[in-house]
């Protein structure tokens, strides 16, 4: 197992490398073709040229390779690899010359709730319905779960996402805020229509359901299909004919073997889950990680995008790395010389 | 909502109580009909660039910076002119050497006195190019602000710049604690109403030797001061100050909080959990007006929409092929289609709201197809088979009215045209500043100070920075210089409108509409308070009190 997980740590060596020099060849790509980002901070006001001198040297786009398309800018590369991999660790600036490391630190704790309140709705409730709903085949729970997760799939999570702020958010939640017994708790927080720093935690419930909705549907698709077929297996029968109780035979043999699936799904997950943060902490704004990379993006800050896509890469690459350790602990058949 | 609001004005009449209580009575002036002071007034607002008064430039930072900081001038909320704040005098005999005395007694939140060595600190730490502030570009009328650039070696980009030839601007000087004198490059007339823009506020000297830690924790002098740190992304809690000499703000508190997203903030505006935002969603914007009705503030403002001509380019060098593109345009027909209304159409170059602007003097600026066709013709008409490229940059929505633009033009006077708005921001600047455009190309500008030489030095004089066009008048670039040499802002104003009437006539941009400013408040303010110059003063916002 130890030497296991060595191994994969290793790997993600050059994993991270790749991506980050991925990303910085796109990026360095996008400020050859699209023009300095700097220069842009201006806007109309054409400044003086000593002075936009000045500003892109300090913000670390001064680089001459910078101006010729196509220039994979190895030299540059080196620079921020040295510089990310020293003791200080220094990913640069931002246009607004906060250190990247700060800007991710300030949004990693939203996105952590975020996704903490999202992959646990998702799986609670996801299954839970799967359970209720592959106990009972062709009944009215198992077609309520089958329609209602449909719908939900189909919809997008940007559609959903602003649907519920409008009419959760904005109309339900005016409504309760009219009646005073309503604890405001309720009433500001959860129902707020996006994140209020008064209320860091509550007011973050209703975009995070919104961020597991998706997932939550497959989930609980997935639950359901894999329990309908470990009820049919030969060992379930066995459980039975030996006399087991049903709490039993449900609750640890058939569950324990179809959550398999269930947990490689969510722990795969987490990834889009960031993608998904990206839409839903924009609707509900939300300073986190996903609002900070699309703005990021939008200006064209390749210092910001590179930092906070590597972190990105591994938050997945660990989430993945947890998976497939806890499958060894869900089936003994697996294990990890 | 009645719950909410009824403990904040519990609290909030608490407050005053006890702040009466602690003043004594003396000061007495925030009870007039102005509405009472109290309250906490929460704000929409975007993530600022800086809140170091010699960076922020951008509206969200501003709208911060106003609060915390005051300069030697104030604009006058109903008129736009500036009016003295924190200086006792500015005079001058020539308009070039100006002696400033600045009133005793103000002090910064850390207790150092505001005294001509703070304005000059914080006028020279904005001008050495090193520091890279935005606002150091305000300083570029005083004398020896090119001392304080690092020239660039060898003209190919920057490798490493060297050492600016001085650190301090030879034209500031100290007379004695409270007066200094400012020496100009060249007389400027208009220089009192330019000091009022907060560029131009006083620095502590702990702000000054810490920047980057005054930029989070700011260290000002207004009538506001902030209450922890700046929380990014998140919000800005600014409290009132109990040390500022001046009329103190009106809400005990100003809570800014931080959206990226316009939408977002508008949808906790319509769950009462906001008291004003400055500007709203254009989708938004009619719901809002039926919706809201006089709690929906609009006015006029002064950011112009240009079409500029590329003057350097053949097709466009005749001043009768402008003149009929700028007639073919009906420009209110592409406000009321792409807009819903929320611009106004411009009839002159400079803004309506402004001192010295006149209305309707653009005889080109209203469609008249007859007469277009007629100037087109007197031209030697468009050369055959050349399209019109019309220029924009991406993703920012022009493509819509451009095209409309672009229809208008093809449908009166015949010219085939094509769009080019597929360059980014920061691509589609450089090839401005690079002059490569191959046709008419969308750009704005909004004033820097309220004095109506903003509207025509920085875009129209000959090699101006901002000059996109490349118009070179040698009688207008006098005028100019007749209005910045004039003995007061009125013998001034003559002068820049006969500079205005010269392009107006030769257009070297077509000027087309002016953003009409449009804010929503909430039930719980009693007087809103719009500055002509400076926009939504929260300072000045009263809220109700029971």
């Amino acid at each position: 197992m130890g030497r296991y997980v060595i191994r994969r740590l290793l790997q993600f060596i050059p994993t991270v490398l790749g991506t980050m020099f991925l990303l910085h060849y796109i990026t360095s790509l996008a400020i050859q073709f699209s023009g300095n980002p700097v220069r842009a901070i201006f806007g109309d006001r054409t400044p003086p040229p000593a002075l936009l001198a000045a500003v892109t040297e300090r913000l670390g786009y001064g680089d001459p390779c910078l101006d010729q398309k196509g220039n994979p800018c190895f030299g540059l590369f080196l620079d921020r690899m040295q510089k990310i991999f020293s003791l200080n660790p220094d990913f640069g600036v931002n246009l607004r010359l906060r250190p990247v490391t700060e800007l991710v630190s300030d949004a990693l704790p939203y996105t952590l709730k975020l996704l903490v309140i999202a992959i646990l709705f998702q799986s609670i409730v996801g299954i839970a319905a799967g359970v209720w709903a592959g106990l009972r085949s062709g009944s009215f729970a198992d077609n309520l779960v089958k329609i209602s997760t449909v719908f939900l799939i189909s919809v997008p999570i940007f559609v959903l996402g602003l649907v519920v702020r409008e009419f959760v958010g904005v109309k339900f939640g005016n409504v309760l805020r009219g009646q005073e017994w309503i604890p405001e708790v309720i009433s500001r927080g959860v129902f707020s229509p996006g994140f209020k720093p008064d209320y860091p935690l509550a007011s973050l419930i209703i975009p995070g359901m919104v961020l597991g909705a998706v997932s939550l549907a497959t989930t609980a698709r997935l639950t359901r299909t894999s329990i309908m077929e470990n009820l049919r297996a030969d060992y379930v029968r066995t459980a039975r004919a030996k006399g087991l109780a049903n709490k039993r035979v449900i609750g640890v043999h058939t569950l324990r073997n179809s959550l398999i699936p269930v947990i490689t799904f969510i722990g795969v997950d987490i990834g889009s889950s960031m993608a998904g943060a990206v839409v839903t902490e924009t609707i509900f704004n939300v300073p986190g990680i996903g609002r900070l990379v699309t703005l990021a993006a939008r200006t064209g800050e390749s210092s910001v995008v590179i930092g906070v896509v590597t972190m990105l890469v591994l938050v997945v690459l660990i989430a993945n790395l947890l998976v497939d350790i806890l499958y060894a602990v869900l089936d003994p058949r697996i294990r990890y010389e | 909502m009645r719950g909410k609001f009824l403990k904040v004005a519990v609290a909030a009449t608490a407050t005053t109580m006890l702040a009466t209580a602690c003043s004594g009575g003396g000061n007495d002036s925030s009870d007039d009909a102005a509405g009472q002071a109290g309250g906490e007034l929460r704000i929409y607002n975007a993530e600022p660039a800086f809140l170091l008064p010699s960076a922020g430039d951008d509206e969200p930072s501003l709208y911060v910076i106003r609060q915390l900081y005051s300069q030697l001038v104030k604009y006058n909320a109903e008129t736009g002119a500036p009016e003295n704040d924190l200086a006792e005098s500015i005079e001058s005999t020539d308009q070039k050497l100006w002696t400033i005395k600045v009133k005793s007694g103000y002090t910064f939140d850390n207790g150092e006195p505001v005294n001509a060595d703070a304005f000059i600190r914080a006028w020279n730490f904005a001008a050495y190019s090193p520091n890279g502030q935005n606002n150091g570009y305000f300083m570029k009328k005083i004398a020896g602000f090119k001392d304080l650039q690092s020239t660039d070696p060898d003209g190919d980009g920057p490798k490493k710049a060297p050492e600016p030839k001085a650190k301090e601007l030879s034209g500031l000087k100290k007379v004695d604690d409270l007066t200094f004198t400012v020496e100009l490059d060249t007389p400027f007339s208009g220089f009192p109403t330019t000091i009022g823009y907060p560029g131009f506020s006083p620095m502590a000297k702990a702000c000054v030797d810490d920047s980057e830690k005054c930029n989070e924790t700011p260290i000002g002098n207004g009538r506001y001061k902030i209450e922890g740190s700046w929380q990014h992304n998140v919000g800005i809690n600014l409290v009132r100050s109990d040390t500022y000499k001046g009329e103190p703000g009106k809400a005990d508190k100003l809570t800014y909080r931080i959206f990226a997203d316009v939408d977002a903030a508008y949808a906790s505006f319509q769950s009462g959990e906001l008291d004003v935002m400055y500007t709203l969603p254009p989708a938004r914007y009619k719901e809002a007006k039926s919706q809201y009705g006089d709690r929906l503030f609009e006015l006029a403002g002064d950011s112009l929409t240009y079409v500029g001509m590329p003057i350097y380019n053949d097709a466009f060098k005749k001043k009768e092929i402008r003149q009929a593109l700028s007639l073919a345009i009906d420009r209110q027909s592409i406000i009321d289609a792409v807009f819903d209304g929320r611009q106004a159409p411009a009839t002159g170059f400079i803004a309506p709201s402004f001192q010295g602007a006149r209305e309707n003097v653009c005889q080109y600026c209203k469609k008249d197809v007859e007469k277009a066709k007629a100037l087109l013709a007197a031209a030697g008409g468009w050369p055959a088979g050349q399209k019109l490229t019309l220029w924009a940059n991406a993703g920012a929505g022009h493509d819509q009215w451009l095209q409309a633009v672009g229809d208008q033009i093809k449908a009166a006077l015949g010219i085939d045209y094509e769009l080019k708005v597929n360059l980014q921001f920061a691509q589609y600047l450089e090839t401005a500043d690079a002059k490569k455009f191959t046709g008419p190309f969308r750009l704005g500008w909004g004033p820097d100070y309220p004095y109506l030489e903003t509207f025509l030095a920085p875009l129209y004089s000959t090699g101006a920075d901002s000059n996109n066009s490349t118009y070179a008048n040698p009688e207008f670039d006098s005028l100019l210089t007749q209005g910045d040499g004039a003995n007061s802002i009125d013998e001034a104003i003559p002068f820049y409108q006969k500079a205005e009437d010269l392009i107006l006539e030769d257009l070297p941009v077509l000027p087309m509409w002016w953003r009409k400013e449009a804010a929503v408040y909430s039930e719980n303010v009693d007087k809103f308070v719009w500055n002509k110059v400076s926009d939504a003063d929260y300072g000045s916002i009263s809220l109700k009190q029971n």
